[in-house]
C-alpha cells in the first residue's frame, strides 16, 4: 500500500513540475530557431550573390562563344561549300570559262595546218618516180587523166588543211567528220557515226572511214612519224590508205590481254587495190570489199607497250587499160584482190620530260595478190577469159627516239617487191627486183600543238625506164588549232 | 553438209557464250576494282575502302601526269574497273579519252555512274578570269589541276569517293563511312595536331581554317600552344618566298601561307629560257628566296643555274605519292613535303 502512495505522490509532483520545465525548453528552442533563420538568410544572400556572379560569368562566356566559336561541328557538306567559296575567282557569267562550258554542247573543232618544202635530185617528179616502180604500176592504165595527185612539187607544198568536227551525238552515238582542203579542192576524208553504249565490248560504226587494218592505215597524216607514207602503203593502198564507205563491227574480248576483232564491209572504191569500174565490165553491187583484222596486246606493265596485228582484205578489183596508147581503153580485166598484213609496234615511255627517252619501234608487212580474168580485149579477142596474176609485197621498219625533251629522231627502212612476180593474160611471166629506200628524220615540237621536221631519204627504185638512185629532202611545219584530241596507242 | 556447217557455228557460238559467262561470273566474285589516274587518288581510295577494294593507279608517280601515253594495258585496266577516278580539271586530257573510249564502257565515261571526277568538291585555284589562249601556255580553263597537295582537298575528295562508293555498293556503306571518318581523323591530327582535334573536332578546325579565323580563335582561347602537326611545323615560315618550276605547288603554298616569288617556266608547260631565267634570278635576289622547288621529272639544270647565282638551294621533291621516294600514301607524302620545306625555308 505505501508503495502505491509513493507512486501517487511522485506522479502528482511530476504533474505539478512539468509545465515549469516545458516552458524553459520552449524558450531554448525559440532562440535556436531564430539563430538558424539568421544563418539561413546569410547563406541565401551569399548564394544569390554567387549565383549572380556565376550568371554574369556565364553570360560573358556565352557572348564570347557566340562571337568566335565555330558552328557546332560543321558537316562535310558545309566544308565543301566553304572550299567552293574559297576557290579563286569563280568565273563570272559571260566570261571565257563560262562560254567554254557552253561550247561543250557544240562540236569540238580542230584544224591541222600541214605545209612542207620538198626537193629531190632526180630529173623526175616524185609522182613519176612512185608510179614507175616496176610491178606496182598504175592500175588505171596509161593515158587516163586526173590521177597525178600524190606527187610533191619541187618547192613549197601545202599538204592540206584538215578540219575536224567531233561530238557526242547523244548517249548512244558519237560522230566526227574530217574535211581535207588543199589549194585546189576540198575532199571529205572521214564522216563517221560510232556507237558508244553497246555492251560486251562491242562497237559499230558506219560512214566513210579509214579501215582498222594494219597500224598506219587508220592514222591521219599528222600522226605519222615521217612526212610521207611508207612505200608499201603508198604503192599497195594508194595515197589515202584504205579509206572507204562502209560499216565496221569490232569486239574487245573479255580476256586478261587485249584481243580486238574487227570486221568491215566496204563499198570497194579504193583506186589502187580494190577498184570498181562497172563501165565496160560486169556490174557488181556493194559491198565489194570485206576486211577482217585482229589486234593482240599483252598486258605489259611499267613503261612498255606492245601490239601485234594481223589483217586480211579481199574484194572486187577491175582494171581497164589502153594497150596501144591511142587514148581509148582496149582491154578490161575483172577479178579480186587479196591483201594480207602483219604489223607490230612497241613503245617505251622514257623517264624524261616532254618525250625524252621515248622510243617507238614499228614495222608492217603487206602482201597483195591480184587474180584477174581478161573480160574483154578489143585488140586480141582470142585472149578473152585468160588469167592475169600479180603478186607484190613490201614492208617497212622504223624507230623513233626522243633524245632530248621535245626533240626526236627517227630512221626508216622501206622495201617493196621482195615478191614481185606474175603473168599477163598472154602467159608472159615477169619477176622484177625489189626497190628500197632509207629515210632519216629529225623533229622538234615546241609544244604538243606544233612541230618542225626535217627529213632526208635515199631511194633505189627499179623503174620502168631503168634503175634510179636519188635523194629526197623535206622540211615540214605542222600546227594544230582548237581542241585537238588525244592520240591512241 | 549444210547441217554440219550449222552445227559447227553453233558449237563455236556456245564456246564463246561459255567464255563470256565465265568472265561474268568471275567478275562478280572479285572485290571492288577501283582504277585511279594518279597514285594520290589511289591512296585516298585505299583509305576509304580498306580491304574491300583492289585499287590500282594508271600513273605510278614517276612521270608528269600531264604527259602519260595511252597504251593497251591501261585500256584493259579501265575496261575491268568498277569505278574510274580522275583528278579532272584537264590534268589527264592528253591521255584519258582514248583509254575510256577504248575500254568500251559507257558507264565509265564522264558523267557516267562509274566515273568520278574527284575535283568536283575541291577548292580550286588559278581559275582564269579573262580570255585565255594557247599563247599563255598550258592554262586550264577550269583552274590549276594540281589540287591534291592541299589537305582539305584530299579530305573532300575522300568524302566524294565514299559518297559514290556508298551509292554503288550500299551493302558496304557503313564500312566506307567508318573508314572515311578514321582517315579524316588521321589527316586532321596530322594537320592540326591530335590535341586540338580531340578538343575541338576536325570539322570545326577546318571550318575555321577555311574562313581564315583559326589563328584568331586559337589566340583568344589560349590554345595556340596546342596547335601541332603540319600547320605548326610551317607556322614560323609563313610568308617565306620560294621559286617553283611548274605551277604544281600552289595548293601547298596557299594552304601553309608560303609565297611563290616566281616560276622557272616562263609560261605553264614552256621550258625556261635564258631571258626568263635572268628575270627569275633578279626576283630571287630582291626577295631573298632560299628555295627552288621542283619535281624529279623536270630537268634541274635551270634550277641549278639560278641557284648558283643566288644563295638559294634546289629542293627536288615529289608532288605525288608513289614514284621517287614519294611515300606510299598521301599522309606520308605530306609529311615528307612539310618536313623538307620546314628544314629548308
Amino acid at each position: 500500500m505505501p508503495r502505491l502512495l509513493f507512486s501517487l505522490v511522485v506522479a502528482a509532483g511530476v504533474a505539478l513540475m512539468a509545465p515549469v520545465a516545458m516552458a524553459d525548453q520552449a524558450e531554448d528552442l525559440r532562440r535556436e530557431m531564430d539563430s538558424l533563420r539568421q544563418q539561413m538568410q546569410a547563406m541565401q544572400q551569399g548564394y544569390e550573390t554567387r549565383l549572380q556572379q556565376m550568371q554574369q560569368k556565364l553570360d560573358a562566356l556565352g557572348s564570347k562563344a557566340a562571337a568566335a566559336a565555330p558552328p557546332a561541328s560543321p558537316s562535310r557538306e558545309s566544308l565543301a561549300k566553304l572550299a567552293g567559296q574559297g576557290s579563286a575567282a569563280p568565273p563570272p557569267e559571260g566570261s571565257t570559262a563560262w562560254s567554254q562550258a557552253v561550247q561543250k554542247l557544240n562540236p569540238d573543232l580542230s584544224v591541222i595546218l600541214d605545209t612542207f618544202y620538198y626537193n629531190n635530185d632526180s630529173k623526175e617528179s616524185s609522182a613519176h618516180l612512185l608510179s614507175g616502180i616496176k610491178g606496182f604500176g598504175d592500175p588505171h592504165g596509161h593515158g587516163e587523166e586526173g590521177h597525178t595527185h600524190g606527187g610533191n612539187d619541187k618547192g613549197f607544198n601545202l599538204r592540206h588543211v584538215e578540219l575536224q568536227l567531233s561530238a557526242q551525238v547523244d548517249p548512244y552515238f558519237k560522230g566526227w567528220a574530217t574535211v581535207a582542203v588543199d589549194d585546189e579542192q576540198a575532199e571529205l576524208e572521214e564522216a563517221v557515226i560510232q556507237t558508244t553504249a553497246l555492251p560486251y565490248g562491242l562497237r559499230l560504226q558506219a560512214g566513210k572511214f579509214f579501215s582498222g587494218l594494219g597500224r598506219l592505215n587508220s592514222q591521219h597524216s599528222h600522226e605519222w612519224d615521217f612526212v610521207d607514207q611508207p612505200l608499201n602503203y603508198r604503192l599497195l593502198l594508194g595515197e589515202h590508205n584504205l579509206l572507204d564507205k562502209g560499216v565496221q563491227a569490232s569486239w574487245l574480248a573479255p580476256l586478261p590481254f587485249q584481243l580486238l576483232f574487227g570486221l568491215e564491209a566496204f563499198q570497194g572504191d579504193n583506186e589502187t587495190a580494190f577498184q570498181y569500174l562497172g563501165e565496160d565490165l560486169p556490174e557488181k553491187d556493194g559491198p565489194r570489199l570485206w576486211v577482217g583484222w585482229l589486234k593482240y596486246a599483252p598486258n605489259l606493265g611499267g613503261r612498255h607497250g606492245l601490239q601485234l596485228g594481223a589483217s586480211l582484205a579481199r574484194g572486187v578489183h577491175q582494171e581497164a587499160h589502153d594497150g596501144d596508147g591511142d587514148g581509148v581503153n582496149d582491154h578490161f580485166l575483172d577479178g579480186h584482190s587479196t591483201l594480207y598484213g602483219l604489223d607490230a609496234v612497241y613503245k617505251f615511255k622514257g623517264h624524261g620530260p616532254h618525250g625524252q627517252g621515248d622510243l617507238v619501234l614499228q614495222g608492217e608487212y603487206l602482201y597483195r595478190r591480184k587474180d584477174l580474168d581478161l573480160y574483154r580485149h578489143d585488140l586480141r579477142p582470142e585472149l578473152t577469159g585468160n588469167e592475169r596474176l600479180d603478186k607484190q609485197d613490201g614492208f617497212y621498219l622504223q624507230g623513233v627516239y626522243g633524245f632530248l625533251p621535245r626533240w626526236r629522231t627517227g630512221l626508216r627502212w622501206d622495201q617493196v617487191g621482195l615478191i614481185n612476180e606474175g603473168h599477163s593474160p598472154s602467159g608472159a611471166a615477169y619477176d622484177y627486183d625489189a626497190s628500197n629506200r632509207f629515210t632519216a628524220m629529225l623533229d622538234f615540237s615546241p609544244t604538243e600543238f606544233s612541230r618542225i621536221r626535217v627529213q632526208g631519204s635515199r631511194g633505189s627504185y627499179v623503174l620502168d625506164d631503168g634503175d634510179q638512185d636519188f635523194w629526197e629532202f623535206f622540211v615540214q611545219l605542222q600546227v594544230a588549232l582548237g581542241t585537238h584530241g588525244a592520240h591512241k596507242f | 553438209m549444210r547441217g554440219k556447217l550449222t552445227m559447227r557455228w553453233l558449237f563455236v557460238a556456245l564456246i564463246w557464250a561459255a567464255v563470256l559467262a565465265a568472265g561474268g561470273a568471275a567478275a562478280q566474285a572479285q572485290p571492288i576494282r577501283i582504277v585511279t589516274t594518279t597514285p594520290d587518288l589511289a591512296s585516298l581510295a585505299r583509305a576509304v575502302t580498306g580491304d574491300l577494294a583492289q585499287v590500282t593507279s594508271i600513273s605510278d608517280g614517276h612521270d608528269d601526269p600531264h604527259f602519260l601515253q595511252a597504251k593497251p594495258s591501261y585500256v584493259l585496266a579501265a575496261r575491268d574497273a568498277d569505278l574510274w577516278v580522275r583528278a579532272g580539271m584537264e590534268l589527264e586530257v592528253g591521255w584519258e579519252p582514248p583509254l575510256l573510249s577504248g575500254a568500251r564502257r559507257p558507264d565509265l565515261l564522264p558523267g557516267g555512274p562509274r566515273h568520278l571526277d574527284a575535283s568536283e568538291k575541291v577548292l580550286k585555284l588559278d581559275i582564269p578570269t579573262g580570255p585565255i589562249s594557247r599563247d599563255m601556255g598550258d592554262v586550264h580553263p577550269l583552274g590549276n589541276p594540281h589540287w591534291w597537295l592541299d589537305p582539305i582537298n584530299a579530305r573532300l575528295a575522300a568524302y566524294a569517293l565514299a559518297q559514290r562508293l556508298a551509292r554503288l555498293h550500299p551493302a558496304n556503306a557503313q564500312a566506307f563511312e567508318a573508314n572515311l571518318t578514321a582517315f579524316e581523323h588521321r589527316l586532321d591530327a596530322a594537320m592540326f595536331g591530335p590535341a586540338l582535334v580531340d578538343k575541338l573536332g576536325g570539322n570545326s578546325l577546318w571550318s575555321l581554317e577555311l574562313t581564315g579565323k583559326l589563328d584568331a580563335f586559337l589566340a583568344e582561347e589560349g590554345l595556340d600552344s596546342q596547335l601541332g602537326g603540319w600547320k605548326a611545323r610551317l607556322a614560323s615560315k609563313r610568308g617565306a618566298a620560294l621559286v617553283i618550276y611548274h605551277k604544281s605547288w600552289v595548293y601547298l603554298t596557299n594552304r601553309f601561307g608560303l609565297r611563290v616569288a616566281a616560276e622557272l617556266e616562263p609560261k605553264p608547260g614552256i621550258p625556261p629560257g635564258a631571258g626568263h631565267l635572268t628575270q627569275v634570278v633578279r626576283i630571287m635576289r630582291e626577295q631573298g628566296v632560299k628555295v627552288i622547288l621542283l619535281e624529279p621529272y623536270y630537268p634541274r639544270n635551270a634550277a641549278d643555274l639560278a641557284a648558283s647565282q643566288t644563295s638559294a638551294r634546289v629542293l627536288v621533291l615529289p608532288n605525288t605519292c608513289g614514284g621517287l621516294a614519294g611515300g606510299q600514301d598521301y599522309l606520308a607524302l605530306l609529311n615528307l613535303l612539310v618536313d623538307r620545306l620546314a628544314e629548308a625555308l
